[in-house]
């Protein structure tokens, strides 16, 4: 049978193009990574990122040539049930998540996935933004029910880690397209403030330079403070905040910030932190749209592999990232999106400008449900 | 005797209450109401029980009408229904398309090859596809068809291939199936033929469904089925609705109505069998086509489609008008494998098909003079192209290919852009174009409204010259827009920016830089992000007020801060106008870089390209690959500005009009009226005069005040009617309405979302949506393609799902057919048709055992499903499919061998069958065994320590631990101790591979006239046929005489210890006859003397005598004793009554004194 692949360079984006690939079917072939760098070849992060797909993967082949520089994929059917994974310590678990997360409601059996390492760090989104924010959205998606949860069982922060985090997550056949085109009005914000190996101090510190920030506009402001100590502190310390702010019409809207890893550039205060993350929200509020800003290529995919009918979402401006997702769906599925700007009128003081993505879904239905 | 009884007549009432009433009747004014109101009693609950049965049998019918609400996805102009028509050779088929044709477009048709498409009503177009006899045209055809006209034989009756059909049509979605009885006129007696019209009907109702639908065609008048009976087959049809099959609506697919070969005839000269390009038409069905996707063509195999275009329809409904029935102009008949179709348009070039078979055509249509004036050449497309002279109108000069490709390009130069512009002329337009270009020159307007206008212009013209049939929406037109697209492109001549904004001139530059690096390049780039933000947050990037930076185009159209409120209003429109192509271009390049890539983008597998990035970039290519989005440094949200500007963002802002409690409550206000407050004595008015106020204000403002008035109005009505309707309707609202409401809002914004973009745009969003008339271009199809064409066979398009192009194991449902008359083999190969495929695989049979088990069955069971694992293509979950052994020729039997359904796919399977190994022990301590034989390495015998193992008697054990020698020998422990003879078994379960064949049926590719004779892989029973190989059978299993050995028995023999512990009762009585006693052991006998003997006799008498009297005693004195004790009985039972009776006495006594008591103490003390 004539099967067919695509073809990319360098490993910018492997993520999408990993798990793009798994979802259609297609064969992927990177080449060149980093292949003029000192240090050619995948990183330790990317090997493991690979794994993990091996791990809940059926029937994949995956080829790395001798350098590592030279990556071919070819996915298989998406398998499920009770993983566990040791996600490398260059990059936290939110970055295996964030995949799994776009993979999971697709399997044959349920996931039950227990992602071991760095569960918090300033790079990639933490487990408490995408518990927050991933799963409300999901549910938006009709991905929902028993067994869908994200749990954090120990804290870890970078570099150290040491961190466990239990994600479940039932199957869909398919996913219900979405109308979100309002994202109405912030009614709450919520919050976790954490440290561990730190004095439990800290946690009230940044909630209340935080609440400084944010109390002249809404009084209904709770962020709950998570002190974790022993077993489940993890190996480095640290602290951070995770703000999320709720609208009326059930969007979520989240900002966060992590202390820099021991050993790694200039300490920071938590009032500084606090009230930086309290603008970051701010920043995400002024950009607002349905789905915060790290989320909107998950929104994005959802919507293309919708049924046959027209979703459409209103988004901030689209991230970099979410750019090149939306032309890797392009290659993937054949998708393109509609996009409208919209404009804020003249009077209203509801942040920049927004955009309105419309799609017609690829009808894609999930073949690797067994019926019985 | 012509005396006939005389009936009396019937004499009708003239009086009395029944005349009366007939009267009333008949006047109509009735007096008596309603039967239920007249006679209640007769409507009234005769009982409960009853009643609730009827009630719930009510609801039970009605909910059983209910079908899970499906978005309905039917597109507003919809394609061609598909009616396939179906029967036995010499049945008639040809002929009853024929008439259908003629009835319908009062034109007759020769031969009918391929589909014939024709517009039959206002709303509705045909698609007539006969099929032939052959099965793989029967289940290519079931599966396009909406509507199947089964012809059957009634002289002759039902025929195998009307029930394979049928059964095939059961597999793959029933589509609806109208039965056509013919050969009516060959019974001669009327009451046979009713008789069997009747048997017919009623087996068809079996296969079908109660009550379907069965035509009768009486008769032939002139070779041709009666007009009137026609007529109404045809009224029936198109009537017709048709369901939504579960495969077909979520698939696309094409019935391929006409083909072109596009191959270079130098490569075919040079290499006869070379892979042919070939361009397929057909109208788009199903769902949307997405373009590059994967297509399979059945009886072809899987290709990728290079490109997809949409032609202007052949064959369009007629406009919009108010008239029952079609003109004869619009009675289209398009048909180009038959012959019939005149010009047919492509994407660059015109075909143009000489009428062979238009014997009896009586109006001259204008196409026809169109057709005798051009010139065709079996040359090249280019060739063809360039010869070809067509002259539009009869008057006018000749258009030469140079005009129809519309490549008379005039270059300008635009001052404004300092660029060379290519501007499409043609000739007849010329002078209108130039002024055009002048005006564009002027107003810059954007490039999408001149080009419409354009349009306009063309089609007026085309009106004026009475040119409306086919080249209306003709080759000219799109050919222009084609162009114009492509100017933006063709990137060694720089173009003019569509839009003169700035953000586009910034992006077009940038695009003259590096061009090409748009579309696929994988990369984002700095300057995209830049350009984004500035996009986006253009308002507020104030820093950069830096007016060297300023360049001329930016002064033109970007907005700055300073200025922004005066402006920001006016340009408004403009720019929300321009963002949407402007953020399109930035995340999908301009739409038209593909056709650039081709130049210096390589290919991959022949069907991605891929943009290479740029040397400059490429440290973008390994940069961190992240989802935050990192925020604006340009924000500063220390400012009370900044704060202020996400203010409305929160509850606490300000709300929207609509939403905003003040209005809402003044809205309340208004539904309400006044009201006082009894609490507080305050009374509220509600605002009539305020309103009235502003009505008489606003009157005389413009009318445009007056339209938001009235749609303030309508909004406010349509609010009062939702809350009504919310508040007595969601009373009975049910789940299901609900779901039903939701589906339907589905459907209403699939169609109006797209609805007022032009179909270039539209197809990229969406794909190419079914009804559209689409051309496919595929690279690589099989040269026998081409050179066995034949256009009886229909060539189908079925789309593939993203996935469904790869292979895999499936695992499915499977059932022998009910009339096949053999059961399958495992591993015997099948032809299967699954989904749009027909193929050839080997599949294994296996059940499920309670514990979940997948057994390998050697065979399929006779009346039951089992499961079955193949290797094949991905095909979604709950597909049908139906299983042949050959396709083959003709066979008298029933030719479907099973059917099923899809249940899983998978990468890997396990069906598992029984192992038994085998091992003998060779040496035996008390429960211990060594065993040899089983294995043959130590290796193998510790993969299986601790394994059950059996005897055939039955006594278990365990393997404990490998013996190093003889190798393989293991040590094992049993329940008991073995013997030599034992025969040691382990029970175990291994895997079997499912082989890895499959082979497409690729009828398509034989020589015309063989198309039925594929054969694939052969069975082993046909292989061992074909090759005379006949299996030596087991000699155990042969017969052979019987021969019975003479039975023995050995005597029972119980040991002595045994025989010790039983009773005497079971023990052998085998003492031995008593020998002789030796002499010495002998007692003498004494002999006595005469005198002894009388004394001897007479003690015997006396001691006789003493017995006797004895005896008698004996018997005296018992008779005595029972005596006594008799007496004693008696004694002792009149004893006792004596003192019953005295106390019976006594008691009474004591009673009587004791109710005295009572008595006395109830008087009272009696006075002593």
């Amino acid at each position: 049978m004539a099967s067919h692949g695509l073809d990319y360079d360098g490993c910018n984006f492997f993520r999408q193009r990993l798990v793009l690939s798994t979802l259609s079917g297609k064969r992927v072939k990177i080449r060149n990574i980093r292949s003029k760098d000192d240090n050619p070849g995948l990183r330790d992060f990317e090997a493991s990122f690979i794994r993990l797909l091996d791990k809940v993967t059926n029937g994949s082949r995956i080829e790395i040539n001798q350098t590592g520089a030279v990556l071919f994929y070819q996915p298989g059917l998406l398998y499920g049930g009770s993983i566990e994974h040791d996600c490398n310590l260059q990059r936290s678990i939110g970055y295996y998540l964030e995949a799994l997360l776009m993979l999971a409601p697709f399997m044959k059996n349920p996931l039950k996935a227990t992602l071991r390492g760095i569960t918090n760090d300033p790079t990639d989104p933490t487990v408490d933004r995408l518990k927050s924010t991933v799963l409300p959205l999901m549910k938006k998606f009709g991905i929902e029910g028993e067994g869908f949860d994200l749990k954090v069982m120990k804290r870890g922060m970078a570099p150290g880690g040491g961190g466990e985090v239990v994600f479940t997550c039932p199957v869909r056949k398919t996913i219900r397209p979405v109308q979100l085109t309002d994202s109405g009005k912030i009614k709450r914000i919520r919050g976790v403030a954490y440290s561990v190996r730190v004095s439990p101090q800290m946690g009230n510190r940044i909630v209340e330079s935080a609440r400084g920030v944010l109390n002249q506009f809404i009084p209904d402001i709770y962020i709950h403070t998570d002190h974790m100590k022993g077993a489940n502190s993890g190996k480095s310390p640290g602290f951070g905040l995770t703000l999320v702010a709720e609208t009326l019409e059930g969007c979520f809207l989240s900002a966060e910030m992590s202390s820099t890893p021991q050993g790694q550039g200039d300490p920071v205060l938590p009032e500084d932190l606090g009230r930086n993350c309290a603008k970051l929200l701010l920043e995400e509020v002024y950009r607002g749209g349905c789905v915060d800003s790290s989320n909107q290529s998950l929104a994005l995919l959802l919507m293309t592999l919708g049924q046959q009918d027209v979703s459409k979402l209103l988004l901030g401006p689209l991230s970099p990232y979410t750019i090149e997702f939306l032309r890797h769906i392009r290659d993937f599925f054949q998708i393109m999106f509609k996009i409208e700007v919209r404009k804020p009128l003249e009077d209203e003081r509801k942040g920049g400008d927004k955009v309105l993505m419309t799609c017609v879904g690829v009808g894609y239905s999930n073949l690797n449900k067994s019926l019985k | 005797m012509e005396h006939v009884k005389e009936q009396r007549k019937h004499q009708q009432k003239h009086s009395g209450p029944k005349a009366e009433r007939k009267k009333l009747k008949k006047q109509g004014n009735s007096t008596e109401k309603d039967e239920r109101k007249r006679n209640p009693k007769a409507f009234g609950v005769q009982s409960a029980v009853r009643m609730a049965k009827t009630f719930h049998r009510a609801q039970d019918i009605k909910t059983k009408k209910h079908h899970i609400p499906l978005v309905d996805r039917t597109p507003l102009e919809p394609p061609p229904v598909v009616i396939v028509v179906v029967g036995p050779p010499k049945v008639g088929k040809s002929t009853l398309i024929r008439c259908l044709i003629k009835n319908f477009t009062r034109q007759k048709l020769g031969d009918i090859c391929g589909p014939v498409t024709i517009v039959s009503g206002k709303k509705r177009r045909l698609t007539f596809m006969e099929c032939n006899n052959d099965i793989n045209t029967m289940i290519d055809l079931a599966k396009v068809a909406d509507l199947v006209l089964m012809l059957i034989d009634a002289s002759f009756g039902f025929e195998m291939e009307t029930f394979e059909f049928l059964n095939i049509c059961q597999v793959h979605g029933f589509p609806r199936i109208m039965g056509v009885l013919t050969h009516l006129d060959s019974f001669k007696n009327n009451k046979t033929l009713r008789k069997t019209k009747k048997t017919l009907k009623h087996r068809f109702w079996t296969e079908v469904y109660q009550g379907a639908k069965l035509f009768y065609l009486s008769g032939m008048v002139y070779g041709e089925y009666q007009t009137q009976e026609v007529k109404n087959l045809g009224r029936f049809i198109s009537v017709m609705k048709f369901r939504p099959l579960v495969w077909q609506t979520s698939h696309p697919y094409l019935l391929v109505d006409r083909m072109e070969d596009l191959t270079d005839p130098e490569k075919i000269r040079t290499d006869l069998k070379c892979d042919r390009r070939v361009s397929l038409y057909g109208y788009l069905r199903g769902t949307y086509l997405k373009n590059k996707s994967q297509i399979h063509i059945p009886g072809v195999g899987d290709f990728q489609v290079a490109e997809v275009n949409f032609l202007p329809d052949p064959c369009p409904l007629p406009g919009a008008q108010k008239k029952r029935a079609l003109n004869e102009k619009e009675r289209l008949l398009y048909a180009p494998m038959a012959g019939v179709g005149g010009v047919v348009y492509d994407k660059d070039a015109v075909y143009i098909d000489l009428p062979a078979c238009h014997a009896q055509q009586e109006e001259i249509r204008p196409s026809t003079e169109l057709v005798q004036s051009l010139i065709d050449t079996h040359a090249t497309l280019d060739a063809k192209m360039a010869a070809s002279k067509v002259t539009l109108f009869s008057g006018s000069a000749t258009l030469d290919s140079a005009d129809v490709n519309g490549h008379m390009e005039e270059r300008i130069w635009d001052p404004i852009s300092h660029r060379e512009r290519r501007k499409v002329i043609f000739t007849e337009e010329a002078d209108d174009d130039k002024g055009d270009a002048s005006d564009s020159s002027e107003n810059e307007d954007s490039d999408i409204e001149e080009s419409d206008a354009e349009e306009q212009e063309d089609t007026n013209e085309n009106g004026a010259g009475g040119m409306r049939e086919t080249s209306d929406h003709g080759g000219p037109t799109v050919k222009k827009r084609k162009l114009e697209e492509e100017k933006d492109v063709t990137g060694a001549v720089a173009e003019l920016p569509v839009f003169a904004d700035s953000e586009d001139d910034l992006e077009m530059s940038e695009e003259e830089g590096d061009a090409g690096r748009a579309a696929d390049s994988g990369h984002c780039s700095e300057e995209d992000e830049d350009e984004e933000e500035s996009a986006d947050e253009e308002m507020d990037d104030d820093d950069d007020d830096d007016d060297d930076d300023l360049s001329k185009e930016e002064e033109e159209g970007a907005l700055r801060w300073k200025d922004r409120l005066q402006q920001k209003a006016s340009e408004a429109f403009l720019r929300q106008q321009e963002a949407m192509p402007n953020l399109r271009k930035l995340v999908y390049g301009s739409a038209d870089s593909k056709e650039e890539d081709d130049s210096d983008d390589e290919e991959l597998g022949g069907l991605f390209r891929v943009n290479r990035p740029q040397k400059s970039r490429r440290f973008q290519a390994n940069a961190l690959d992240c989802s935050h989005f990192n925020p604006d440094s340009s924000h500063n949200w220390d400012l009370e500005e900044m704060l202020d500007s996400i203010k409305d963002c929160f509850v606490t802002g300000k709300w929207e009009e609509d939403q905003d409690a003040a209005t809402l409550l003044k809205e309340h206000d208004e539904m309400y009226g006044d009201f006082e407050d009894l609490e507080t004595g305050e009374v509220h008015k509600g605002n009539n005069e305020s309103d009235e106020d502003g009505d008489a204000e606003e009157a005389p403002t413009t009318a445009d005040d007056d339209d938001v008035q009235k749609n303030k109005r309508l909004d406010k009505k349509r609010r009062l009617k939702e809350r009504f309707d919310a508040e007595y309707d969601d009373g009975d609202a049910t789940y299901f309405d609900d779901l039903k409401e939701e589906m339907q809002k589905q459907a209403e914004l699939n169609r109006a979302e797209f609805e007022d973009l032009d179909d270039e745009t539209r197809v990229q969003y969406e794909g190419f949506r079914p009804g559209m008339y689409v051309r496919l271009e595929i690279p690589s199809l099989p040269c026998e393609f081409v050179a066995n064409f034949d256009p009886r066979y229909p060539i189908i398009i079925g789309g593939l799902g993203s996935n469904e192009g790869s292979a895999g194991y499936l695992q499915m449902r499977l059932k022998k057919h009910r009339w096949y008359n053999r059961i399958l083999k495992t591993r015997d190969p099948l032809i299967l048709s699954l989904g749009w495929r027909r193929f050839q695989t080997i599949p294994l049979y296996h059940i499920e055992d309670h514990n979940g088990r997948h057994r390998l069955l050697k065979y399929t069971p006779q009346h039951m499903h089992c499961g079955a694992s193949i290797w094949g293509p991905i095909t979604p979950q709950g597909t049908g499919f139906l299983a042949l052994q050959t396709v083959a020729g003709i066979n008298a039997n029933f030719r479907i061998a099973a059917t099923g359904v899809v249940l899983d796919l998978d990468k890997s399977v396990t069906v598992v069958k029984k192992l038994k190994l085998i091992g003998y022990p060779y040496k035996i301590f008390k429960n211990t065994c060594f065993i040899k034989g089983m294995f043959n390495t130590v290796l193998e015998v510790a993969k299986f320590e601790g394994a059950a193992v059996r005897t055939v008697s039955g006594v278990r054990g365990q393997i404990k631990k490998a013996l190093s020698t003889p190798p393989g020998s293991y040590r094992a422990t049993f329940e008991d101790k073995l013997l030599m003879s034992d025969i040691v078994f382990l029970r175990s379960w291994c895997t079997v591979s499912v082989p890895q064949l499959y082979n497409p049926v690729t009828s398509l590719l034989l020589p015309v006239g063989q198309k039925d004779s594929w054969s694939g892989m052969r069975t082993l029973g046909q292989l061992k046929h074909d090759l005379g190989i006949r299996n030596k059978p087991n000699p155990d299993s042969l017969y052979k005489p019987v021969v019975r050995t003479e039975a023995h028995f050995n005597p029972l023999h119980i040991p002595k210890e045994l025989q010790k512990s039983l009773p005497y009762k079971s023990k052998p009585k085998q003492q031995q006859r008593k020998g002789k006693r030796p002499r010495d052991m002998q007692r003498p006998s004494v002999i006595r003397e005469p005198h002894e003997r009388k004394v001897a006799a007479l003690l015997q008498a006396l001691s006789t005598v003493h017995n006797y009297n004895t005896k008698k005693a004996h018997a005296v004195q018992h008779a005595k004793h029972k005596e006594f004790l008799r007496q004693k009985e008696k004694d002792e039972e009149a004893k006792l009554k004596r003192q019953k009776e005295a106390r019976k006495n006594l008691y009474r006594i004591m009673g009587q004194k004791d109710q005295k008591k009572q008595k006395s103490s109830l008087k009272g003390t009696p006075k002593d």
